[in-house]
């Protein structure tokens, strides 16, 4: 097995401490960190991606693999950066104003990191003003997440607020969440809807056109 | 404005009305919940409009948060009355912070509503909104936010580093304990105050609910130990099983240790007990494996339900939100006797499916009217043809406790809420139309 496989199986299973190891020696054997990147996460993330959407694993194992697909992105990061690859793309995350769920957006910005994507994570309980400092500071991609139908309505004014900043043709816009469907998305001037983290990757994906 | 047969002459008491439901015989018409339990009730917000457009109160008058978790309102006897609601609730004295609802004071929610919140309901202003106090302690670190313009609380993330080595399943343990003799007393008292009102009555006592994100983090815990972030916890899933086993093993012998002190006070007074409300299902799929059901959840669940069944004559209902199809086989096998939300808006929720499949196996309590899109965002219109068909639906040969898909939450328009329970009394009544 090479250590490639290593790494793809060690992040699938959800074994943190192998998947470091392997991309770790990867490295020592002088393998592109852009490669293990690749060939190794990015792969494995879509073959996490396709066993949650056929039902062989659920929520626990998809953050399990994700943790550990995580922590190798900390061990390739600093190569990424010196050897200045470039990123499929900048995506800025966040739960809207008024709402404090995280696990689903944790999951889609672990997934996208994971996926070659640049994560900036503004957290929970975020103000519209804030998705448009981030696009002011570089984002190509505003995912905005919510639970509530009481918070699923600040959603618009995201929107609403990028538009108004004349930063609407410059971005893209995607929604998730539990009561969040594509025609609500459609309705509020998003670009996109995900049902789910590996749809919401497929999703950026093909908005951005990488 | 009053209900259309809300108070017409009924055949069955209340109890009558929900026993006959809950073992497949249609009553006299079909029993409604509301406020029976922490996930069947209503939004403090959307009580106080419910309450002035029924002209219970005077404009400003203030009702009570008796759970301030999810904010849900007291339903008070009047409003019972109103509706035709068959269904109270009994639990222990303290909420979900670890206080009691006790010394009311006023207080005003973000959106302006005036209530009453108990003595030790007591919060600080941050940046981030409200912070609330495990058992009313502001010396304590904050257990839970309620964000700027918030309508609910969220539990604060207060995960201690986990070192595996050291984890004992004590950390996890220290909100499950023995029943106190004032808890008794306390559920003996109110079993004893409702009785007589002829209602059917739901046990909330707590202490079985296998692992529920809503009790993970311990906000009634001023320090709490353990698993307590709930990503940690749905890890902990898969990495931890052993753990969680042995956890939810000495859980389950505590919780039937208390339930036979509880059954040895008021016998079989209560007609059925939320055994738990631990949600397996999101929007499009069950959260967790049915493996893990099997593995994890299903031997305490089917142990607590057998010691109900073989002890008392307590129907026993389980709450869990979402896509839960895939695990409802087992579910069903395990003993429970009612499913609660039923969230039909879920995958593989759909209503003649579930009533086809499991009809004759589990009561649906709930399933009502869908919460997340039609009640808070759709016309009057669009409620009622639901009320109509989910009776229809769900009614036919008993085994239906009208029930809203959870709580009804803040935001719903008051003519929503009034088209709902008008359209409840309207088409109730069996034989159904």
């Amino acid at each position: 097995m090479t250590v490639l496989d290593e790494l793809r199986e060690a992040v699938i299973d959800g074994q943190a401490k192998l998947a470091v190891a392997a991309a770790t020696q990867g490295l020592e054997q002088g393998i592109p960190a852009e490669v293990l990147l690749h060939d190794g996460l990015i792969a494995a993330m879509r073959e996490v991606g396709r066993l949650f959407e056929e039902n062989e694993i659920y929520v626990p194992e998809m953050l399990v693999a994700a943790r550990a697909m995580n922590a190798t992105v900390a061990v390739l990061k600093p190569r990424l950066i010196e050897h200045a690859v470039q990123s499929s793309g900048t995506v800025a995350i966040g739960t809207v104003q008024g709402d404090l769920h995280d696990i689903g957006k944790n999951l889609v910005a672990m997934m996208l990191e994971g996926s070659g994507f640049e994560v900036v994570d503004l957290g929970t309980d975020v103000p519209p003003e804030r998705f448009v400092e981030a696009i002011r500071a570089g984002a190509d991609v505003v995912a905005m997440s919510a639970l509530l139908t009481t918070t699923m309505t600040s959603m618009q004014d995201v929107v609403e607020a990028i538009t108004a900043a004349g930063l609407r043709d410059q971005v893209r816009i995607i929604a998730g969440g539990a009561p969040i469907t594509a025609k609500y998305a459609a309705r509020i001037g998003a670009d996109g809807y995900a049902p789910d983290a590996s749809k919401a990757v497929r999703k950026v994906r093909e908005l951005l056109t990488v | 404005m009053t209900m259309p047969s809300a108070a017409r002459t009924a055949r069955c008491t209340s109890r009558e009305r929900t026993e006959l439901a809950l073992r497949h015989v249609e009553a006299d018409r079909v029993p409604l919940d509301l406020g029976g339990g922490p996930v069947t009730g209503i939004h403090v917000g959307s009580l106080y409009r419910l309450r002035q457009a029924l002209g219970l109160d005077e404009p400003g008058t203030p009702v009570k948060v008796i759970e301030p978790f999810q904010m849900l309102g007291e339903v008070a006897p009047d409003l019972i009355d109103a509706l035709g609601v068959d269904v109270v609730g009994v639990g222990l004295p303290t909420n979900f912070f670890g206080f009691a609802n006790e010394d009311w004071k006023p207080w005003t929610t973000f959106d302006g509503t005036p209530v009453l919140v108990p003595g030790g309901f007591n919060t600080d202003t941050s940046e981030d909104g409200l912070l609330m106090y495990p058992q009313g302690d502001t010396t304590a670190p904050p257990s839970a936010r309620m964000p700027r313009r918030g309508f609910y609380f969220d539990a604060l993330k207060r995960q201690q580093p986990i070192d595996d080595e050291d984890l004992k399943v004590e950390d996890n343990l220290e909100e499950f304990g023995p029943i106190t003799e004032a808890e008794l007393a306390h559920v003996k008292g109110e079993v004893q105050r409702l009785l007589p009102s002829g209602k059917a009555i739901l046990g909330n006592f707590g202490g079985t609910g296998f692992g529920d994100v809503a009790f993970v983090p311990g906000m009634s815990l001023k320090h709490p130990t353990g698993i307590r972030d709930i990503e940690e916890w749905y890890v902990s899933l898969s990495l931890r099983p052993g753990y969680i086993y042995e956890l939810f093993d000495r859980q389950c012998d505590i919780g039937l240790q208390n339930l036979a002190r509880i059954h040895a006070e008021i016998g079989d007074s209560v007609t059925a007990v939320l055994v738990t409300g631990t949600d397996f299902g999101g929007q499009l799929n069950s959260l967790i494996s049915p493996r893990t059901y099997r593995n994890l959840f299903m031997p305490f669940h089917a142990r607590v339900n057998d010691w109900i069944h073989s002890h008392t004559r307590w129907k026993t209902f389980i709450h869990s939100c979402g896509s839960i199809r895939r695990l409802l086989d087992d579910i069903v096998e395990a003993g429970f006797d009612a499913l609660n939300p039923v969230q039909t808006s879920a995958a593989g929720m759909d209503p003649s499916a579930l009533k086809q499949e499991y009809g004759d196996r589990i009561t649906f309590w709930g399933g009502g009217i869908d919460t997340q899109s039609v009640l808070p965002f759709g016309t009057p219109a669009e409620v009622r043809d639901m009320v109509r068909d989910r009776m229809r639906v769900f009614g036919r040969g008993g085994g239906f406790v009208f029930n809203t898909v959870h709580n009804v939450q803040a935001g719903v328009p008051v003519e929503n809420l009034l088209a709902l329970y008008q359209a409840v009394n309207e088409f109730r009544d069996y034989p159904l139309g």
